[in-house]
């Protein structure tokens, strides 16, 4: 009997390095190693049945990405995780596993929000009523645009609507910005972007060392915010 | 101060390509306490990341070493031009993969010397770490620097630097190597005496410490061998060879990159040598004799790596794996048992003369696409030269294998430029692509398959190597060899063919290092002075650097690559022994010259090369296993 199943996993030190198909390969593998029957696809050039929800920029960390995957016997989700996280490598942990029994669409197809904290390293102190006031003329502005760059020339998008919040807290000599923004299939705003409108709309304040991270992915509807668990 | 992990981490990695290149961590990566060893080891691979980890040999030494307990081996690149300049602008020594030190800190580094192309690598990596390139600057408080591998075979080009070689297979010398420095530390309250410690080397056998020898030379300055400095060393380095594979150390462990490899794939060493006895090949000369690993003992690994590495394909290597005498029965029970694993089964190096229909079914199971086949030369006449025991029937019966499996593109290799070629030879090439074109053509219209085949034609250029009949061979100059190259590509005129050659330029450098003796040493410094390095890589190769680099100390490269040398003459590696005498060499060169084969000594009697007769050991075949 077949089950599918749904992972959260973190990608952090050097996992945030890995390329997508860097991670294809290492699933697979790990998979293998935890002697966890993956199922494949029919065909020419069987390929495993696990799909990712979205891809991570390089140098990304994360504690909320998910996938996938199809296994050809029924094992109970403690032990997969148990034996996946004995068979993974140090830059990658599986978090949290259930069984699919609800959902019939792929994470791909659902997802349309990503939550990212950025850590920026601030030039000079400023305080939090600063940072706030900072922050409320970002969210003020009806609209942003960037340039893009793409295969087929450079694009001219709008950001803003695809900015859903944003918060700042100084801690130390960095500024945090929690941000949720658009992701998936409908399109993805980008940390470094929101960070760059950032920059534009404040006094010079803000360093060049950033680090981001990403906290989760999810679904918006309807004003109710939910993780790919709670729908799976 | 920042600590390395953190610069690399927010300063340095996002600006290099690969940037995994550089981190360790890797699955199955062993990291041990530096503060609980005896000794710390470092495998450096002058070349990039995804070739070193391709490589067997890493996996072996590394596997071999962090077995024992008392003994740490990390690992070391050449780090990618770009990773260099963040390093050189930072000041930031080279490091270790496992550890994140610098390169300095270790107790011995060893390279392994797979090509000539790689030597710049070599004196890079030791610039990078901080630590002088002459052997004869690094006083006792530097790594001790060791060499190994197939160009130790002729390591002259490479005495300036290195401390010491180790010659032949060195799963088990290496060990030896490091139990006498750990002793001569002990000895010392843990201080070491690098000169004593080197004379302490000498005495293994397989080890060259030049310092202990002097190069001998006549009234006109002529090379005249070498001598040693002390009665206690001997005077010839013969090679190091495990006579049985089976109980030989394999790595069931290795490391699972995170990152694409050149050969991403779990390999099992099938059997070690070829005696079909090529005569312009060096591995086939200085592997010898040949061992084979039992059925058993390879199914048995196979399974073991599979559970330790996860990997979805299984290399069987070798030089010649169509030559495993139970080649067949063999690949159906890894077939059978990894086919439900979704795990593939490769062969590489599969040889025109050993492949039956049968292999060909089997492989076409997992393998869809291209084969590869080495006739090496395109008359009958100069593969008898040569001792490739193919023949053009052979050939034929392998396409025809081949098409009629449903393949339909097959790549041929040949050499360029071998002892008494012709251009009669160079015809015989473009016919036998025609050939094997229209046999595939038709078989393919038999079969009721609209598809065409299509054909590689790949021509490296013949190089001189030592240890080999045709060492004292020249080699055919650039210009000649361009000539070739030229004809053929005018000749092979079919749009199905396409046809490949190498850089003449680099073949070229590649016969002056592999030839050439100690006084390559400055060129080699002054081309790395100027910017050489990735040599091997074709947008690093700058051959205009490299005539400045020969013209500024002094030496005709075409003297040491375009000359033809005689029995007398003294050759810069005679003092290693590679079990195959240089009598036979001589003998089968003459052969090549009046056009005379050798048999296999596998099949046909022993031909007395020396190397069953003078290291104490012998065939090991399977068959029937
Ligand atoms: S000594 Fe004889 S049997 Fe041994 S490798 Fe040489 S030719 Fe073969």
């Amino acid at each position: 009997m077949d089950m599918r199943l749904c992972l959260k996993y973190s990608l952090e030190e050097e996992g945030c390095f890995l390329s997508h198909l860097d991670l294809m390969r290492l699933m697979e593998r790990a998979f293998r190693r935890a002697n966890l029957p993956l199922a494949f696809s029919e065909g020419f050039n069987p390929h495993p049945r696990v799909s990712f929800a979205s891809a991570l920029a390089v140098g990304v960390t994360s504690e909320g990405e998910y996938l996938d995957v199809q296994l050809r016997e029924n094992i109970p989700i403690q032990e997969v995780q148990k034996r996946l996280n004995m068979a993974l490598p140090s830059g990658i942990k599986i978090l949290e596993s259930i069984a699919i029994t609800k959902r019939k669409d792929s994470l791909m197809a659902l997802i349309n929000m990503a939550r990212y904290r950025v850590a920026i390293s601030l030039v000079e102190l400023v305080s939090q009523k600063e940072v706030d006031f900072i922050i409320s003329r970002v969210i003020s502005q009806t609209s942003y645009c960037v340039f893009r760059r793409s295969k087929r020339g450079e694009r001219q998008v709008d950001i803003r609507p695809g900015l859903f919040r944003l918060e700042g807290t100084v801690k130390d000599d960095k500024l945090y910005l929690e941000m949720d923004v658009q992701a998936g299939s409908q399109g993805n705003v980008k940390p470094t972007e929101v960070v760059k409108m950032q920059r534009e709309l404040s006094p010079a304040i803000l360093g060049d060392n950033l680090n981001i991270h990403r906290l989760g992915l999810y679904i918006l509807n309807n004003n109710e915010i939910k993780n790919p668990l709670e729908i799976s | 101060m920042k600590q390395l992990k953190q610069v690399l981490e927010e300063d340095i990695l996002l600006k290099v390509t690969k940037p995994l290149r550089y981190l360790g961590n890797e699955y199955n990566a062993v990291k041990k306490d530096w503060d609980k060893v005896k000794l710390r080891t470092l495998f450096a691979f002058p070349d990039v990341y995804e070739i070193g980890m391709s490589h067997l040999g890493l996996k072996i030494i590394y596997g071999v070493v962090n077995e024992e307990p008392d003994y740490l081996m990390e690992r070391v690149f050449s780090p990618w031009t770009d990773m260099e300049e963040e390093l050189r602008s930072r000041g930031i020594p080279l490091f270790s993969l496992e550890s994140l030190r610098p390169i300095a800190d270790f107790d011995c580094i060893g390279f392994t010397l797979q090509y000539e192309m790689s030597y710049t690598n070599i004196l890079n990596i030791l610039d990078l770490g901080g630590i002088p390139l002459k052997a004869s600057e690094r006083g006792d408080e530097y790594p001790l620097i060791m060499a190994g591998g197939p160009c130790t075979c002729n390591p002259e080009p490479l005495v300036d630097f290195i401390d010491f070689f180790v010659i032949g297979e060195g799963e088990e010398v290496t060990l030896e190597i490091f139990d006498v420095m750990v002793k001569h530390r002990e000895q010392r309250q843990g201080r070491q005496e690098k000169k004593e410690l080197l004379k302490e080397l000498a005495q293994i056998k397989g080890v060259y410490v030049p310092s202990c020898y002097e190069a001998l030379y006549d009234e006109k300055g002529k090379y005249k061998g070498i001598k040693a400095k002390m009665p206690s060393i001997p005077s010839k380095i013969v090679k190091r060879v495990v006579q049985d594979i089976d109980k030989a150390y394999f790595p069931l462990k290795p490391i699972v990159p995170y990152i694409e490899i050149v050969h991403d794939r779990m390999m099992v060493e099938v059997l070690r040598g070829c005696t079909r006895g090529c005569r312009f090949c060096q591995a086939g000369m200085i592997y010898r004799p040949v061992r084979e690993r039992s059925p058993k003992v390879l199914l048995e690994q196979g399974e073991k790596l599979s559970e330790n590495t996860g990997h979805n394909e299984i290399s069987l290597t070798s030089l010649s794996t169509g030559d495993y005498t139970c080649v067949e029965s063999l690949v159906k029970e890894i077939l059978g048992s990894f086919e439900k694993k979704n795990i593939g089964v490769s062969l590489p190096s599969l040889r025109v003369d050993s492949f039956s229909v049968d292999l060909a079914k089997e492989v076409q199971k997992v393998r869809k696409t291209g084969l590869t086949f080495a006739p090496e030369a395109g008359t009958q006449r100069l593969r008898d030269v040569i001792n490739k025991n193919v023949t053009e029937e052979n050939l034929m019966e392998v396409a025809e294998a081949v098409f009629g499996e449903g393949w339909i593109q097959i790549k041929l290799y040949f050499m360029l430029g071998l002892p008494t070629e012709t251009y009669e030879d160079l015809d015989g090439i473009v016919e036998l692509a025609h050939k094997v074109l229209s046999r595939g053509t038709k078989i393919l219209k038999e079969k009721g398959s609209n598809r065409r085949p299509t054909l590689t034609v790949s021509v490296s250029s013949f190089v001189p190597k030592p240890h080999t009949p045709f060492q004292w061979e020249a080699q055919d100059t650039m210009e000649v060899l361009r000539d070739k190259q030229l004809y053929l590509r005018n000749k092979i005129k079919d749009r199905r063919i396409s046809f490949k050659y190498h850089e003449s330029n680099l073949s070229f450098l590649e016969a002056v290092f592999a030839k050439g003796g100690r006084s390559l040493g400055q060129v080699l410094l002054e081309a790395w002075k100027r910017g050489c390095r990735f040599d091997s890589w074709s947008e690093y190769f700058h051959y205009n650097i490299w005539r400045e680099a020969f013209e500024a100390v002094g030496i005709v490269p075409e003297d040491i690559a375009n000359v033809p040398l005689n029995y007398e003459d003294a050759l810069p590696w005679d003092h290693i022994d590679a079990g195959v005498k240089k009598g036979f060499l001589w003998s089968e060169r003459n052969k090549a010259y009046s056009g005379v084969t050798t048999g296999d000594c596998r099949f046909d009697s022993c031909s007395s090369c020396g190397v069953c007769q003078d290291l104490d050991v012998s065939l090991v075949l399977r068959k029937g296993e």
